[in-house]
């Protein structure tokens, strides 16, 4: 008897690949709310600059925040193991410990934003010590991501570490080699997170003046890390920066750059709603970019191309239509949400 | 073989256990609680029962923040571990049930969704927005289960999927149906222990005494729905599987037989509650029930775990990565050309390829103290006769000269000292650890290798005999390597075995 072979992909290159560019772009966008909102509210406890009942407001978004950041990341993780399961699992696996702990992070930094959120409903106080608990939290998780997914991106090294140790205390020590792009994701974090705070604070001058501070000063100093990064590859520049300016990831930054700066505009002239879209599909062209750097960088020891295709189309066309009906249940239930019908005034009385 | 091995002194079983227990709790609870809610919610604003809403309202609070995010973050957590204890295992199971994992997603994120603007949405929408996404949460919840129910089932029983591959055959596979219907009794039943549990904060008096009896009464139905089911669900286990667990794995068994003695016990209590409907019922007393429903939940899943042993993929992988369609290439070139990730010592590389995902050297089954006092060539043996142990290991698939280096390994980290000398014992007590060491491993007392009635009534002289040509006994039989002390011992202990180990 020939057992079923597992090695292979059950949709073609492109879907899977669409799919997961844009559920990371979603959970890099709930993300960058949550780690941006949270770091941006702390700056602003921290400095006296918010009205108590716009700090309080604000904080009570934050679980929101936090529950779409986890539930958006599970697809793209879900795809990230299917297309890249022999560097994924090998980075978690060295980095074992401290990939586990993002669990233990997340969790604590749930539970204070929680906390925050009640406290600030009963009180109308937020408390900064919570709000950093939760900051810190975040950043460990994010720190944690940047340093293993550059680590899966250099088998060799991750082969010369797990060689030397095996126990999952394992840190990746080229800093240089992520340290700029963490950097970067954190500063693209505030610029959205700044974004973010500028809506919800559309009503109040101290929030919104917060939120655009944020938003431009993050997109400076996110365009600044972002270029050194790609500059600090010059290391290697005959394996990869050669290779990348090949790829058709040149014309993508500069359109991506294009409608970063576009955003800007339209958000000084609060159009936000476009501003918003201008700043996303930018994010969806930096998450491309970002993907097409990973190749780049895995080449010699990895070629997507040699995945076999086998399609499971009446699975996925299953997980098409629930997908699809994903969006509309949410949509509908947002607008049941927060469009209550006109009769629910007098319903109210009756309730308890 | 693909991956680096992650080598922690924990052990993957407990470490594995303390994740799963948690989140399969939680998240039966998520469940069941849902529709705990919803329906009582339906009754009460029927009822114009304020009491009741009020109660019910406080009960969604605990259980948003215990499913939001303890529920959902185990749940990635566990995603997490098997990624890291088992990564083979986790990548086959993604490759063939991608779909299926996405499509639980989409219903995980309505789920979430639902339940948050339920919980914020008590004083805000109108009675019936507010009951419609309580049963959108319910329905949501429910079915992530329906989903992740057929790859849970696929593991112990593949069916069919084996022979043609197909998605549909391996999620519809012989164990689904009962599972997902004694999975939906557990959470029915974990909802009224919950509720229990909220229930018996409350002040003593009548409503207390309806509320009580309400949420027993729950727990009760989830228990009958369970016992159904959990005989059907036996049933539809191939045959060879249940009777190769009998046979060779007595402490999975005996937690078979624990659950069924808990469950009885539950049902007991949950009748009385029903029955009496106290006005008084502690906080204390909740808690011992919660534990009582905790404890034969954990036995049924522990034993299910153990039923699918030595594989973690029945039929298709075993629990240590090692793949049965590369049995013909482990056996011809060995292991170690595919343990891509090596560190220089062969020996543990392979011993952590073959052995450590179940066993560590001094904690969860720990092999230090197992083989203290053993000889290298009688470690070899074991290694090479792993599948006839009691535990109903893998067998070891790589070469004999692979087997030398994990006994070269074993052997240099074990007690080298006869056995009287690491433990101060004579007589028969010397004789039953010279057992346990050389013999109970393979014919553990009480199973179907015991061999106490084959032995019974032989002379010291023809047992030292049979000890003489143990090798040629049978087909992976070790030969006897003992020292002259051990042996005197051990004989004396086998003419005392049928009458289990009494003179
Ligand atoms: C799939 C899991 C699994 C793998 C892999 C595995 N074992 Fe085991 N092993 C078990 C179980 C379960 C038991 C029974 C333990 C018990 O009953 O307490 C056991 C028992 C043993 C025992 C007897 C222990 C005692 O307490 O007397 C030895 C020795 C042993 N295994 C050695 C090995 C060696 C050597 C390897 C690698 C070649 C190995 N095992 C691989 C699961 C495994
Ligand atoms: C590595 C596993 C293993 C160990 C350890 C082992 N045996 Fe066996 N033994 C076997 C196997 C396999 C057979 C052949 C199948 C059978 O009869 O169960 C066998 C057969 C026998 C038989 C003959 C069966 C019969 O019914 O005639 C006897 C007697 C026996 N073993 C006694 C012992 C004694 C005594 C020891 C300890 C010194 C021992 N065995 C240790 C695996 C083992």
């Amino acid at each position: 008897m020939t057992l079923p072979d597992y090695h292979f992909i059950s949709a073609p290159l492109w879907l899977v690949t669409a799919l997961h560019l844009l559920t990371l772009t979603l959970h890099l966008a709930a993300m960058s709310c949550l780690l941006g909102g949270t770091l941006i509210a702390l700056w602003a406890g921290v400095r006296k600059q918010w009205p108590a009942p716009d700090a309080a407001g604000f904080a009570r978004v934050l679980p929101a925040a936090t529950a779409a950041t986890v539930s958006l990341g599970v697809a793209p993780l879900l795809f990230l193991q299917l297309v890249y399961p022999r560097q994924i699992y090998a980075a978690t696996i060295v980095s074992g410990w401290f990939w586990l702990a993002v669990i233990g992070a997340v969790i604590m930094a749930y539970y204070a934003l929680y906390r925050t959120s009640f406290q600030a409903h009963r009180t109308g106080q937020v408390s900064l010590g919570l709000l950093a608990l939760a900051a810190l939290g975040l950043l460990y998780t994010s720190l944690v991501y940047s340093s293993v997914f550059a680590l899966a991106e250099q088998p060799d090294v991750l082969r010369a570490l797990y060689a030397k140790d095996q126990s999952g205390w394992v840190w990746n020590p080229a800093v240089g080699a992520y340290g700029l792009r963490w950097l970067h994701m954190v500063l693209g974090a505030l610029t959205v997170g700044g974004f973010f705070v500028s809506v919800l604070g559309r009503k109040s001058p101290a929030m919104a003046a917060t939120g655009r501070a944020a938003l431009v000063g993050g997109m400076a100093a996110a365009a600044a890390v972002g270029f050194l990064y790609l500059v600090s590859l010059d290391t290697y520049l005959d394996t990869y920066l050669g290779p990348y300016m090949r790829t058709p990831a040149m014309p993508v930054l500069v359109v991506a750059l294009a409608l970063a700066l576009a955003a800007l505009h339209l958000h000084s002239r609060k159009r936000l709603a476009l501003a918003g879209l201008c700043l996303f599909l930018s994010v969806f062209g930096m998450v491309y970019l970002r993907h097409v750097l990973r190749l780049v960088r895995l080449r010699g020891s990895f070629d997507l191309a040699a995945w076999r295709i086998a399609p499971q189309w009446s699975p996925f066309l299953l997980f098409l239509v629930c997908f699809i009906l994903m969006l509309v249940v949410l949509v509908w239930m947002a607008r049941l949400f927060f469009r209550p019908e006109p009769e629910v005034e007098t319903q109210r009385k009756h309730q308890p | 073989m693909h991956y680096p091995f992650w080598d922690q002194p924990i052990g993957y079983g407990v470490l594995m256990a303390v994740i799963a227990v948690f989140h399969v709790f939680v998240s039966h609870f998520a469940i069941g609680g849902g529709l705990y809610l919803v329906v009582n919610e339906q009754l009460a604003r029927r009822a114009g029962d304020t009491e009741r809403l009020a109660f019910l309202e406080q009960l969604s609070k605990f259980f948003a923040m215990v499913t939001l995010v303890a529920g959902a973050l185990t749940g990635v957590g566990i995603w997490f571990v098997i990624g890291l204890l088992a990564p083979a295992a986790t990548e086959a199971l993604i490759h063939n049930y991608v779909w299926g994992w996405a499509t639980e997603w989409t219903f995980f994120v309505v789920e979430i969704a639902a339940a948050m603007l339920y919980f914020y949405g008590w004083k805000r929408l109108t009675a019936k927005a507010h009951l419609t996404l309580g049963w959108i949460y319910f329905g949501a919840a429910w079915l992530s289960l329906v989903v992740i129910n057929g790859i849970l089932t696929f593991m112990l029983t593949p069916g069919r999927w084996l022979v043609t591959g197909d998605f549909w055959q391996g999620f519809f596979n012989p164990t689904y149906w009962p599972s997902l219907v004694l999975r939906t009794g557990v959470c029915v039943m974990l909802a009224g222990l919950y509720a229990l549990l909220v229930a018996s904060r409350l002040e003593a008096g009548d409503f207390k005494a309806r509320t009580v009896r309400l949420a027993a009464g729950w727990a009760v139905v989830g228990l009958a729905v369970i016992a159904l089911a959990q005989a059907w669900y036996w049933k539809a286990i191939p045959a060879a599987v249940t009777a190769r667990a009998l046979e060779t794995m007595p402490t999975p068994v005996r937690a078979i037989v624990l659950s069924l003695w808990l469950a009885a016990a539950l049902g007991a209590v949950g009748m009385a509650l029903v029955i009496l409907a106290p006005r008084r019922f502690g906080t204390a007393a909740a808690l011992a029930f919660m534990a009582l429903g905790m404890a034969w939940f954990g036995a049924f899943e522990w034993s299910r775990e153990s039923l699918r042993k030595p594989y973690i993929l029945t039929g298709y992988m075993y629990g240590n990565g090692a793949e049965v369609a590369e049995t013909a290439n482990y056996r011809r070139d060995g292991f170690l050309p595919q343990i891509t990730f090596r560190t220089g010592d062969d020996g543990a590389d392979l011993f952590r390829h073959a052995c450590r995902s179940c066993h560590t050297l001094d904690g969860y089954k720990a092999l230090r103290p197992a083989l203290a006092g053993a000889d290298r060539a009688y470690i070899l043996a074991l290694i090479q006769g792993a599948h006839l142990l009691r535990g109903n290991m893998p067998p070891f698939l790589g070469t004999p000269r692979e087997a030398g280096l994990i006994a070269d390994h074993l052997y240099q980290r074990t007690d080298h000292r006869t056995l009287a000398a690491i433990y101060p014992l004579d007589g028969l007590a010397l004789g039953r650890r010279a057992y346990d060491l050389r013999c109970g491993k393979c014919h553990a007392v009480g199973t179907a290798s015991d061999k106490a009635k084959s032995l019974a009534g032989q002379s010291a002289e023809d047992l030292s005999g049979m000890l003489d040509m143990a090798a040629s006994l049978g087909e992976g039989m070790p030969a006897y390597t003992g020292d002259a002390a051990e042996r005197k011992a051990l004989v004396a202990y086998l003419q005392t075995l049928s009458q289990g180990g009494k003179p």
